[in-house]
């Protein structure tokens, strides 16, 4: 389990991001994470807010999108691929070396949460 | 009131960005000083350590070799490769289950690089978590034993889809353990296809020759 590694680097990320923006606080973010990534989702959004604590991201709202894994198929073109199969077209069965999409680690969005410039 | 105007921002950043770029600045320094750098992962006590005892000792005097280790606790593994004459440092990583590019980096001052043709990186034991950390190695080595069956590359497919070379070792025992060999190259092709597979023994010495041309850069 590296889930709480990943939660740490992706608050160095977010915090780069809020830094740059001049925000303090963000008050969710999304993160894309592959089927061949390694990475499961439970177990990140389970170690997020611990890693979180004291750092502008804490209390932030963590929504990861799987993204399912798509290989090329000489035969049938883009195919979604089952990981439990490997790099198999599901149709028949010819190998998809190259992952189109699905090993995705990244962090997608972040939403500000700035004080409401009327109300300061 | 104290209203809150949200803000979305779009980053698609890689969360392993700051990884990469240690992992890119580690594979410049093994290019400047002519060095292979070689990522053998695996599950715990599928041989490791092991092959590495016996390469060192078998491409002594042929090939100028070195270790960097990565263990949660102990330093045992260092201490059974330096036996062997070659220079073995560990990296005790304690609670983290993988070698990450940092890491790798910190214990470089350590090794004369330009005196060496190849560094070993030892994974911690462990097929789920280094395949997300880029080490900066030229070729990463993933070792399935015959005692751990053959369904491993299916269970671990993001481990063996970024194999360079898949090793299959403990192939003296593949007879009494009923390991089905068709079925584990067949596996292991749904995971990388295409991959080399060396099927070898570090004890009997059965197969070292294609993992030796591999350690020299000469394909699998």
């Amino acid at each position: 389990m590296h889930e709480a590694s990943i939660a740490l680097s992706l608050i160095d990320v977010a915090s780069e991001v809020l830094r740059e923006h001049g925000a303090a606080r963000a008050s969710a973010l999304t993160v894309r994470v592959g089927a061949w990534s390694s990475v499961v989702p439970e177990a990140l959004t389970a170690a997020f807010p611990a890693c979180a604590a004291g750092t502008g991201l804490e209390g932030a709202r963590l929504s990861v999108v799987t993204v399912p894994g798509v290989g090329d198929c000489p035969a049938h073109g883009r195919v979604t691929l089952d990981v439990t199969r490997g790099l198999r077209c599901p149709s028949c069965g010819a190998p998809t070396p190259t992952l189109v999409q699905g090993d995705e680690l990244e962090l997608d969005e972040i939403e500000l949460a700035e004080p409401d410039l009327e109300d300061v | 009131m104290t209203a809150t105007n949200p803000r979305i921002v779009t980053v698609r950043q890689n969360i392993l960005k700051a990884n990469d770029h240690t992992a890119a600045e580690n594979r410049a320094a093994f290019a400047a000083a002519g060095v292979r750098a070689i990522n053998l992962a695996s599950s715990p006590g599928a041989g490791k350590t092991a092959l590495l005892e016996r390469t060192l000792r078998d491409l002594a005097g042929q090939v100028s070799m070195a270790v960097a280790v990565g263990d949660l606790a102990t330093e045992n593994d260092a201490a059974r490769l330096r036996q062997h004459g070659a220079q073995a440092e560990q990296i005790v990583t304690g609670t983290v289950c993988h070698l990450d590019a940092a890491m790798v980096q910190g214990v470089l001052p350590r090794f004369d690089l330009a005196g060496l043709e190849v560094l070993f990186l030892e994974n911690v034991g462990n097929l789920v978590c280094p395949s997300s950390y880029d080490l900066g190695e030229a070729a990463r080595a993933v070792l399935i034993s015959t005692t751990e069956g053959e369904d491993k590359p299916l269970k671990y497919p993001t481990m063996f889809n970024t194999a360079d070379v898949v090793v299959i070792t403990k192939m003296d025992l593949a007879d009494a353990v009923g390991f089905d060999r068709d079925l584990c190259r067949e596996n292991i092709d749904r995971a990388r296809p295409g991959v080399p597979v060396i099927e070898l023994s570090s004890r009997s010495g059965a197969g070292l020759d294609a993992w030796f041309a591999f350690v020299r850069g000469q394909g699998a």
